[in-house]
């Protein structure tokens, strides 16, 4: 492109420019009136209104600006955006806006567009660079990834000896591997047999009930009901799928939905066996095989300390707690991993591609979705009995619909299927909003807000893209 | 004995009768077609024989291993893994985002299942199941050779031209080892060069493999070309049978494709 065009550009841009934010600032205005501009204090017994003028001009501010700039950067005026964008951000981060709202939206807005302008910038000076000489990013993202699961695991493996692994840290990963576990768990079901199971959290249910009614009626320890809770788990996973199975898309996804709140309200109300609403306290804890975590172990008993013969500290069960989630999380990945290279894991991903077809080639289509449904769930049991352990109370209250529902946008966002895209999405679902706490109820806008960015940005998920798991060529062939 | 046997086959849907008491029969080592004007009930037929509706009434007897098969009573899936009945589709049903060799992996399902012992022997790696696996990628490789897909074995499917995809949709069905294999329609949308390929392809598995194949087809250079026996429908019913040199002569033929010259002249 020569230079006198791009004055031209140039020139006609910016009415244009100014014109769009324009009415976008007034949308905003509009949108933001009732909303923002107004405020009801109670002063005694009366209601005043207040006007917030300050903080309703700062918004619409943003938004023109917001606008002006993405404008400019289609007009190809990179470097002023970039350098505007970054004192905006600098701005909302040195100066205490009116509200902490509007300093969230200044600092992540102005690094947004700093971003895409910065991309925007390589993208053009790509473009002048002779093709030989341009570095192939899809190629070097492709091997990074391949590195990147690896990576994570030792990471994962490391992470309590780092010095910054607190208490708190600790608790966050936990509950990560959690839901990377849960994810992964669902991802047989939903990204690998494309069964949308909205009920997912039932089997959760099923597995942490399983423990802590078995180790309280029988008396059994972690190590004998983990396997136990696994099979109830599938067993009820077959019971439930059995009769639904064929249905299809959103009807499976209806019925599912309603087997998850009737797990829920089942064990709300059945009082006798799981106590209901007060749920189940006293879950017996983990014990390194055997070897429990207490201070003062009973008569006889020698606890996971005095073994070692090194001084008690509560936060040797939060490293165990951590390793076995870890431990039973990698588990899961393996078993997927290998399983998705027999003819079975190979049936479930044909079925989602096309049942009919499937079924032309002799497949059972009713089996082969049942053992989909069983394994994810004994899965969901597995991550139930850690979790009843872990808590030591469970209650109907820890299996809302809400659950699953973040299970499977983990699975969603994180691309059908992918299992590093499970643990991306896992640790920006769940890892970032208990990071932000502070920030109070606008972590949950931050979620939406992050949900709605991979939705348009990654509409097939974070990690969308599928190697085939068997080749004909040892070199990977590149269509 | 025929392969198959097909006796008074109707199947209605609500009023209208689409398929009316037919009845031919398929040899092994022949190519029959099953020809006729759009809605005479080709595809039908064919749903019919490969389990997909549940004739009304008729029988369907097809001989495999030295046993009959009564395809009228078998689900869809047994009518492919018992009664060894391949079919494809009129409109492409490959699987688009699995890669040309694991859908002709996807194809040698039950066997690959009783090798890897219901996934128990496969978990562990048993060498069992490497043996047949191995076995399966080289049934694969030898289809892929035979349609001219090699050198795409390890691309996602749905990225392969049309006329790939309805190559690769035979040779998906050929791995699951049939004796009788149901092609709706394969020359649908290829060039002259492509259908002749496929002449070619139909030629070879008869010849070689010593299956019987059953064709419904518009492309009357494919139909008269390789077929041995014809059997032409018009609405539901049965007008005419025999080998291609008589059907083409046929007055009632020519009077179901070019319509009557009476009802012109009147």
């Amino acid at each position: 492109m020569t230079a006198g065009t791009l004055a031209e550009r140039g020139a006609a841009f910016l009415p244009t420019a100014l014109k769009e934010a324009g009415i976008a600032a007034g949308i905003a205005l509009l949108l933001a009136l009732p909303l923002v501009g107004a405020r009801t204090v109670s002063e005694g017994s009366a209601f005043v209104v207040t006007p917030r003028i300050v903080e309703l001009a700062l918004g619409v501010a943003f938004v023109f600006a917001g606008r002006l700039a993405i404008a400019s950067l289609r007009g190809g005026h990179h470097l002023p955006v970039i350098v505007g964008a970054l004192a905006v951000a600098a701005l909302g981060w040195r100066f205490a806006l009116p509200s902490a709202f509007l300093g969230v939206v200044a600092i992540a807005g102005g690094l947004a567009v700093a971003c895409i302008g910065a991309i925007g910038l390589l993208r053009a000076r790509r473009d002048e660079i002779p093709a030989v000489a341009r570095i192939d990013t899809a190629g070097l993202l492709r091997q990074a990834l391949g590195w990147l699961g690896p990576a994570l695991i030792a990471l994962a493996i490391v992470l309590p000896f780092l010095p910054f692994a607190d208490r708190r840290l600790m608790d966050i990963a936990i509950l990560v591997l959690t839901y990377v576990m849960l994810g992964w768990g669902l991802n047989i079901v939903v990204g690998l047999a494309g069964l949308l199971d909205l009920g997912y959290v039932a089997f959760y249910a099923v597995g942490a009930y399983s423990y802590a009614l078995i180790a309280r009626e029988f008396g059994l320890d972690f190590w004998s009901c983990l396997p136990l809770a696994g099979v109830f788990a599938a067993f009820f996973g077959i019971i439930l799928g059995f009769p639904v199975l064929r249905l299809r898309g959103d009807y499976l996804a209806i019925v599912t939905l309603g087997f998850g709140e009737m797990i829920r309200i089942i064990l709300l109300n059945w009082y006798n066996f799981t106590g209901g609403p007060d749920g189940i306290s006293g879950v017996p804890r983990p014990t390194f095989f055997g070897l429990p975590f207490k201070r003062a172990p009973p008569e006889g008993v020698e606890s996971f300390h005095q073994f070692l013969g090194i001084d008690y500290a509560s936060i040797h069960r939060t490293y165990f707690l951590y390793f076995l989630v870890l431990a039973l999380a990698l588990i899961t990945n393996a078993f997927t991993l290998r399983i998705r290279r027999l003819p079975i894991g190979r049936a479930w991903e044909a079925l989602r591609e096309d049942e009919i077809a499937c079924r032309s080639l002799g497949i059972n289509p009713t089996n082969t979705k049942l053992t989909a449904f069983a394994i994810g769930a004994m899965f969901g049991g597995f991550a139930g009995s850690f979790f009843a352990t872990r808590q030591g109370f469970i209650s109907p209250e820890s299996f809302t619909f809400i659950e699953s529902a973040i299970i499977l946008a983990i699975v969603v966002l994180g691309g059908m299927g992918s299992q590093i895209g499970v643990v991306l999405a896992a640790l920006v679902l769940i890892g970032l909003p208990e990071f932000f706490r502070e920030l109070h109820e606008y972590r949950m806008l931050a979620f939406g807000a992050c949900m709605v960015l991979i939705t348009v940005w990654r509409p097939r998920g974070l990690l969308a893209s599928r190697d085939p798991m068997i080749r004909l060529s040892r070199r990977r062939a590149r269509p | 004995m025929s392969l198959l046997t097909v006796e008074h086959l109707t199947m209605r849907f609500g009023g209208l009768v689409a398929v009316d008491d037919v009845g031919f029969a398929a040899e092994e080592g022949r190519i029959t077609a099953l020809i006729g004007p759009n809605g005479a009930g080709k595809t039908t037929v064919f749903n019919c024989l490969t389990g997909f509706y549940k004739p009304d009434t008729g029988r369907l007897a097809l001989r495999a291993d030295g046993r009959e098969h009564l395809l009228e009573r078998l689900d869809d899936f047994r009518v492919a893994s018992e009664a060894k009945v391949a079919r494809t589709f009129q409109n492409i049903r490959i699987f688009p985002q699995m890669s040309v060799l694991e859908n002709l992996m996807v194809a040698q399902h039950n066997r690959l299942m009783r090798a890897s012992g219901y996934t128990l022997l496969g978990l562990v790696g048993a060498g069992r199941f490497r043996v047949a696996e191995r076995a399966a990628v080289d049934r694969a490789t030898y289809w892929l050779d035979r349609v001219g897909l090699t050198d795409r074995a390890d691309v996602d499917a749905g990225t392969l031209p049309y006329g790939g995809q309805r190559r690769l949709e035979i040779a998906r069905a050929m791995c699951t080892e049939p004796v009788l294999l149901c092609l709706d329609e394969p020359a649908a949308g290829l060039n002259p060069r492509e259908s002749a390929e496929l002449n070619a392809l139909l030629t070879f598995i008869k010849a070689v493999h010593r299956i019987g194949i059953l064709l419904i087809e518009h492309d009357m250079s494919v139909v008269m070309g390789i077929s041995d026996h014809i059997v032409v429908l018009d609405h539901g019913a049965k007008i005419s049978e025999g080998p291609p040199d008589f059907v083409r002569n046929d007055p009632a033929v020519i009077r179901a494709y070019l319509g009557e010259e009476e009802a012109e002249d009147g």
